[in-house]
């Protein structure tokens, strides 16, 4: 290809082609930590890592890959692929319908796993921790691998980080409710509607997404900024919740 | 109660391989969403010319963009520079090429409205500046053609993709910062193989004929009458030599004399006493190598019994004044009476037609005209054409500037009526006379929409000869013409003069990537430490209290910091 070029011309433009080999991994590589480093962090900075709750994490990330199975399986049986990309209702409320699974996984996680001798607080950050980690894995990486390596540049992959920062936010929010509603015995009956209402939104934040995304026409970065906001919004809602149920037993 | 259960087996195996198949359909979307600019590009034509190379020698592309050729501190051999054909300063580029300064590409951008398939008409914009554009882009094509140069040279139309890349690289290059590895910008792409010689080219001689009336008992030979005109085009980009005045209209005007004087032939009463022979021939811009390749092939009793022929060269954009080029001295008795007669005819139809004499010198290997082919096998022929003077080698050959919109239809209908009117006169003995056989509103009109779609069909095919198979569509499409309205028609195969040689890749992707600089991901990536530090010391707080996070300090920190 380069045969009229001269020697150190030649080399110039390995070095180059080099460099911009190194550059692209250099971006694949920041957006990792966007994707994976909270998860690390939070393991790290809370009391899970002192009480080595690595285990739990681990069973709750393997519960997680076997939801998403049945998902998949379901989907493939019941959903018919569209030809274009508008915004079919019936299709949508299937999709939510066997989005609830996600919510089945999430009690036989917390409920059915035999955890070691840990404290209900941690047990949901635990399996929150495993459950955003697995989704941030299965759902994240691929793409990231594939494209964030590539020549052209796009915010796709930063944006697609501060998803999963969201969506780990909503996995811990989510086991939080679900071990209020199902490992606490004793709430206050005001607040049980609540909860549930609480957990019913979170579990339907997929499909809220989706409808923002297709039948609204949102762009990517607004739909992450609105994931990011409701993700906060909903960690201190159930934050508060967790606290008032708290109170009474402690 | 088991088959019911190997029924849902089976259903689950189906659902799996189902799951397993939305899988792999999900992955594979993932992969396409790239966000790349994809554009077409035509490559400069590559050849050699008894040896020398010229034209751009390399098609294959992986370089920066910019916008100028004179950004100082720039290492242009590592740029591929953008240029848009208005913004052209034809001294510049002459003396960069000439003196084969470095550079790493350079692409041509065209403005839409010299694009075959756009058809609307170049109304819009001063008549002053297209003019002018027309003039740089002619130079600049036959600089570029007569030029070697040892970098890819492609050509592009504007578009909206690349008209914003433009302007985001001229910003970036007027802030003084080269577009590199290191500071981000455009990246240009065009992965195309290593251009190979094509391998013999041929150069097909469609051949129509229209027999006379021979009275009966008469053996001697017809005189016959050759009208001819080479369809094949030349250019800078050969996948856009569409050539519609040179030498499209010359094929269109063939045709349609065809059309009429089959019409006149097909009934024995209106049967001339002359044969006619139409010839569509290739190898044009190589000295008419084709029509040379014809002629030699031809019966020597055929040669000696045609009288005279008329070549049809660019015909197509005239207003008022036609020229005919003889190589015979004009005093001739012939080259007066062919002259005189197209002479009354045009001031019948109210323009002017002039005499050209250009004697032929053996020697010399150029032929200017193609009237000289026939002139050199001693046949008496001239050449009817609205250029005055005639062209160097590889010029005024269909080249980028010549499309559709420079057509003047009204100019290639009277021509068709010039040449119609003067044969016939001569055919049927009326010379001097004032009639008019091909009259308007008769049953020999010259047919309006016929011209128009075939100037529109050839104004949409590139017709360089090297790069046209011998079954190409292109060429059965004009042999089944010719062949609608003549006898006997025929192709004729040879080979092209050994002196051209030409190299294929004439089309090909070019793919514009945007890319970050290092800068931006290291700003990123720190960014991204301070957050995940925030993240972690406002966890720590929360969970464990803010005693809890001084003491991580305090001590030699058991774990280290979770950071990038």
């Amino acid at each position: 290809m380069c045969l009229d070029l001269s020697l150190p011309e030649r080399e110039r433009g390995e070095r180059e082609r080099e460099r911009e080999r190194r550059m692209t991994v250099f971006h694949f590589f920041n957006c990792a930590i966007l994707t994976f480093g909270p998860h690390a962090v939070y393991y790290s900075a809370t009391p899970l890592s002192e009480y080595d709750t690595l285990g739990t994490s681990i069973k709750a990330a393997l519960v997680y890959l076997g939801t998403t199975l049945v998902k998949l399986v379901c989907l493939a049986t019941f959903l018919q692929v569209s030809e274009n990309d508008t915004f079919n209702p019936y299709q949508e409320l299937l999709k939510a319908v066997i989005g609830f699974i996600d919510v089945a996984g999430l009690y036989f996680a917390l409920t059915q796993l035999t955890h070691r001798n840990i404290s209900q607080n941690h047990k949901f950050q635990a399996v929150g921790l495993g459950w955003a980690f697995a989704d941030s894995v299965l759902h994240r990486l691929a793409p990231l691998w594939v494209g964030a390596r590539g020549l052209e540049f796009t915010w796709d992959y930063i944006l697609q980080g501060l998803e999963a920062n969201a969506n780990l936010v909503f996995s811990i929010s989510l086991a939080a409710l679900g071990s209020l509603m199902w490992l606490r015995k004793n709430k206050p009956k005001a607040l049980i509607p609540i909860i549930y209402a609480c957990a019913g939104i979170v579990a339907t934040m997929p499909s809220i997404t989706s409808y923002l995304r297709r039948g609204l026409g949102w762009h990517f970065s607004k739909v992450v900024g609105f994931e990011l906001f409701t993700s906060l919004v909903t960690a201190f809602i159930s934050w508060q919740l967790f606290a008032t149920c708290q109170r009474p037993s402690t | 109660m088991a088959a019911p259960r190997k029924a849902r087996e089976g259903e689950v195996f189906e659902s799996v391989y189902s799951v397993i198949a939305l899988v792999f359909v999900l992955v594979a979307c993932v992969e396409l969403v790239d966000g790349v600019a994809v554009v077409d590009v035509y490559r400069l034509i590559q050849y050699d010319l008894a040896g020398v190379p010229f034209g751009s020698r390399l098609a294959s592309l992986n370089h920066h963009a910019g916008s100028s050729l004179f950004a100082p501190g720039t290492d242009l051999s590592r740029t591929v520079v953008m240029i848009p054909v208005r913004e052209v300063n034809i001294t510049f580029i002459r003396e960069y090429v000439v003196q084969r300064q470095p550079l790493g590409g350079l692409i041509f951008l065209l403005p839409r409205m010299f694009s075959p398939e756009n058809k609307d008409s170049m109304g819009g914009g001063d008549d002053f500046d297209k003019d002018l554009m027309k003039n740089i882009l002619v130079e600049l094509e036959q600089l570029l053609v007569h030029a070697n140069i040892p970098y890819p040279v492609y050509f592009a139309f504007e578009d909206d993709n690349i008209n914003a890349v433009l302007v985001d690289v001229k910003r970036n290059d007027a802030t003084g910062q080269p577009a590199t590895a290191t500071t981000g910008g455009y990246k240009l792409v065009v992965s195309a193989p290593e251009p190979r010689k094509l391998a013999s080219p041929t150069v097909t001689n469609i051949q129509g004929w229209l027999p006379g009336l021979k009275a009966d008992g008469d053996s001697t030979q017809l005189p016959t009458i050759a009208i001819v005109a080479s369809y094949d085009t030349f250019g800078a980009a050969p996948a856009l030599s569409v050539g519609s005045d040179s030498n499209g209209s010359g094929v269109v005007v063939l045709l349609e004399l065809a059309r009429l004087f089959s019409l006149l032939y097909s009934n024995p009463k209106t049967r001339g006493r002359y044969n006619l022979l139409f010839g569509l021939t290739s190898g044009g811009p190589y000295n008419y190598n084709g029509t040379h390749k014809w002629l030699s092939s031809f019966d020597q009793r055929l040669r000696e019994s045609i009288d005279y022929a008329i070549c049809l060269n660019s015909i197509g954009s005239w207003d008022n004044e036609l020229w005919i080029h003889v190589s015979k001295p004009p005093e001739n008795a012939y080259i007066k009476q062919i002259f005189e007669g197209f002479s009354n005819v045009a001031e019948e139809l109210g323009f002017k037609v002039g005499l050209k004499h250009k004697k032929i010198n053996i020697s010399n290997s150029r032929v200017a005209w193609e009237h000289e082919q026939f002139s050199r096998l001693r046949v008496t022929a001239a050449t009817l054409s609205e250029l005055s003077v005639a062209p160097e080698l590889l010029e005024s050959t269909g080249g980028l500037v010549d499309n559709r919109h420079i057509l003047n239809e009204a100019a290639v209908i009277r021509s068709v009526k010039l040449v119609a009117e003067s044969l016939a006169r001569h055919i049927y003995g009326y010379q001097g006379k004032n009639v008019n056989i091909f009259a308007d509103n008769s049953s020999l009109t010259v047919n309006p929409s016929y011209i128009a779609s075939l100037l529109n069909l050839l104004s949409r095919t590139p017709r360089v000869a090297p790069f046209l198979s011998k079954n190409d569509p292109l060429i059965m499409a004009l042999k089944k013409e010719l062949g609608d309205h003549t006898i006997d028609v025929n192709l004729q195969h040879e080979a092209l003069d050994g002196m051209f040689t030409f190299y294929d890749s004439t089309k090909a992707w070019l793919s514009i990537y945007q890319v970050a600089s290092v800068t931006f991901d290291l700003l990123l990536l720190l960014v991204l430490g301070s957050y995940l530090i925030m993240l972690f010391s406002f966890l720590v707080i929360t969970t464990r209290g803010l005693d809890d996070l001084i003491s991580l300090f305090r001590r030699p920190p058991s774990r280290k910091v979770k950071a990038a």
